[in-house]
């Protein structure tokens, strides 16, 4: 027996394989769908890309999967009840969506809102920008793979949750500001609650910056990922953070004040670099903002009424329905038939956690508005999607729609 | 800085909430012996501990809900008869149909009910509310001239049948008063306080008119007589107003 031989490769073998077909070179990118049941589309996205190897060639937002009618459902219903649906599109910044909406009928209506309501208003605003903005830096830590920001930042914005429950009834959609002020005063605990969590906050927002603001993990995925230039951030239209991330410092709270911004003293912040890690640290620092905002406007709330006196707009107190005819006239003709603004059109606009919420209401005089029209930011924005990953890896997708931070019901209401 | 840095600091953040749950959550739980104690650290729905562990033992335990907390509507009687709100039986709901109105989904059906002489009476006789269609919005109990609907705390509703369980039928949605006192202490005191305040306007309206009646050399049960008689007629007016209306109403088609 002779010892196998391991040294010498062996002879190629004699018998020859035919040649495969020849096929045609396919010079095609490749199509993925990317949800719309994908963890990291925040909701019902889907993006439809087109792949060159790892690269992508387009990518194109395809929305309307949670359509809901929210827009043509308001032409049904009265301006009091339109209320119910405003927070209803936008379930992360519902008192922004409210307050929009609120604006325009009262700009359309042309009544007062008592100065106690509105600073009420403000610091609601600002506890929902908290809680939108935690909720961003929760969730953009999870579709990066960082899971343990969530649990840290969702249990501040559960103390935020709670005080809406506290005025309004409701975590989400309290429906507490109304046209002409809000539906009934604070509760006795209103300001305990606001000074304990913004007491708490710029220690816990430190606590997620140390998280994630130095890791190095997270600012391989974000630093000079999804970049926009100003130009393009401009054309495109979005607002908030992504524009400001490149250097434009629009914020409606000081370019078009509403609820009395100007009186209140802040600082917008501003990057230039206009990548995923600029649209993270602005929003950490907004929230600090934030809590500056609701601190000063927790010092200077007025007493006072926290609706108009105007009984065509607002119910008379139910006390007076015991004694005044008047009154209950009111009240019945309020709630059976509703106010009707004079016929005209209205758009008032605030600045959103996501951008700019514009409300565009149009009135025939009766007492359905005959059009309600929603400029909602997370479909402006999410227009960006394609700017900031043409030509990037794939994988950097996740990190562009996560930054963006678009809310779905609001896309396709 | 090396990637292995980034994962330890990260682990060490998450360690030392680890740690907290020993040292500062731990106490708040509930002791070992079995009795389930109400969650401390918590006050008025809010609350108050914030490090550690914040687990509450659901459902042995439950967060309690803020006063103005709303689920789903519910009805109020008065157990005492004769008590001033209490139309018929004790039900406050006088069928006036301001929530089924004001209801954004249109998930209230009010029957009202008749007298013997076939007039409708302030009263209702069937009420029901479709759960499933119920947006919780609060608007019925806000807007309800009469206190008689409120908003629920109870959020446990989950049932193995999903058609007609779900719609509340009258028997179903009624609540003595004393319930809607214990969970809506505040409103409930407004309330108490509009009463008393009507009732003493009232008998000072009623005093101040005998007064002048008798001042005037008129006799107050003569005079009380004319205003019933004034009233009888007006409601029959009305009634033949409603009949012509609805007249016209079916012959429209
Ligand atoms: S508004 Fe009040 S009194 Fe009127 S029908 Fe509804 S529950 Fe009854
Ligand atoms: S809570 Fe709102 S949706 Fe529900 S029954 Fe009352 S008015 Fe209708």
């Amino acid at each position: 027996m002779t010892p196998i031989d391991l040294l010498t490769p062996p002879a190629p073998p004699t018998t020859t394989r035919p040649a495969p077909p020849s096929r045609p070179v396919v010079d095609e990118p490749m199509v993925l769908n990317i949800g719309p049941h994908h963890p990291s589309t925040h909701g019902v996205l889907r993006v439809v890309v087109r792949l060159d190897g790892e690269l992508v060639v387009s990518a194109d937002p395809d929305v309307g999967f949670l359509h809901t009618g929210i827009e043509k459902t308001f032409e049904a219903k009265t301006y009091v009840k339109g209320m119910t649906l405003a927070p209803r599109m936008g379930y992360l910044s519902p008192i922004h969506n409210s307050l929009a909406y609120v604006l325009a009928v009262e700009k359309l209506l042309g009544v007062d809102v008592p100065e106690r309501a509105t600073v009420i208003r403000v610091i609601l605003a600002e506890l929902d920008r908290i809680a939108s903005h935690l909720v961003f830096v929760g969730i953009h830590g999870l579709d990066l793979g960082a899971s343990s920001a969530v649990m840290y930042t969702f249990r501040e914005r559960e103390a935020i949750l709670d005080i809406m429950e506290l005025v309004g009834g409701a975590r989400m959609f309290p429906i507490y500001i109304r046209p002409g002020g809000l539906s009934s005063d604070l509760p006795p605990e209103f300001e305990a609650a606001v000074t304990d969590i913004l007491d708490r906050l710029p220690a816990a927002i430190d606590g997620y910056e140390r998280l994630l603001t130095n890791n190095v993990f997270w600012k391989d995925r974000t630093v000079g990922v999804a970049v926009i230039s100003a130009e393009e951030a401009l054309a495109l239209g979005t607002g908030a953070h992504i524009l400001r991330a490149t250097g434009v410092a629009y914020d409606l709270r000081k370019c078009a004040p509403y609820c009395g911004y100007e009186d209140y003293e802040f600082d917008v912040p501003v990057r230039t670099e206009g990548d995923a890690y600029a649209r993270y640290l602005l929003r950490i620092a907004e929230m600090r903002e934030s809590v500056k905002i609701a601190r000063q406007a927790l010092s200077r709330l007025p007493s006072g009424p926290y609706v108009t006196a105007d009984r065509k707009v607002a119910p008379p107190p139910k006390h007076e329905l015991a004694t005044s005819m008047e009154a209950v006239i009111h009240h019945f003709k309020l709630w059976t038939e509703g106010f009707r603004p004079p016929a005209g059109e209205a758009y008032a606009a605030v600045e959103a956690p996501r951008g700019e919420m514009g409300m565009y209401v149009v009135s025939d005089g009766t007492a359905k508005p005959w059009r309600v029209h929603m400029r909602s930011p997370s479909f402006v924005n999410l227009q960006a999607l394609e700017t900031m990953v043409l030509g990037r890896q794939v994988a950097d997708l996740v990190t562009a729609v996560a930054s963006l931070d678009p809310v779905m019901g609001e896309v396709d209401r | 800085m090396g990637y292995g840095m980034g994962v330890l600091k990260g682990m060490g953040i998450t360690f030392r909430h680890m740690i907290e749950t020993y040292t500062i959550g731990f106490k708040l739980q509930p002791s070992a012996a079995g009795d389930l104690p109400a969650p401390t650290g918590v006050a008025g729905g809010m609350p108050t501990v914030t490090g550690g562990m914040q687990t509450i033992q659901y459902p042995e335990e439950k967060l309690p809900v803020p006063e103005r907390f709303r689920y789903l509507p519910f009805l109020l009687y008065d157990e005492e008869q004769g008590h001033e709100r209490a139309h018929f039986d004790g039900v406050r709901c006088t069928a006036c149909g301001i929530c089924a109105k004001v209801c954004p989904p249109q998930c209230i059906w009010i029957v009202q009910g008749k007298g013997d002489d076939g007039k409708p009476r302030p009263v209702c006789t069937e009420f029901y509310i479709d759960s499933s269609i119920c947006m919780s919005c609060g608007f019925c109990a806000e807007y309800c001239p009469f206190d008689a609907i409120k908003m629920d705390h109870e959020f446990e509703l989950s049932s193995y049948e999903r058609h007609e369980s779900w719609v509340y039928d009258l028997q179903e949605l009624l609540h003595p008063v004393a319930y809607h006192a214990a969970i809506h202490p505040t409103d409930y005191a407004r309330e108490v306080e509009e009463t008393r305040a009507k009732d003493e306007a009232k008998r000072t309206r009623d005093a101040a008119k005998a007064a002048a009646a008798v001042a005037a050399g008129g006799d107050p049960v003569a005079d009380a007589a004319a205003a019933e008689e004034a009233k009888r007629l007006k409601m029959e007016a009305r009634e033949r107003m409603l009949a012509a209306k609805k007249a016209k109403e079916q012959g429209g088609g």
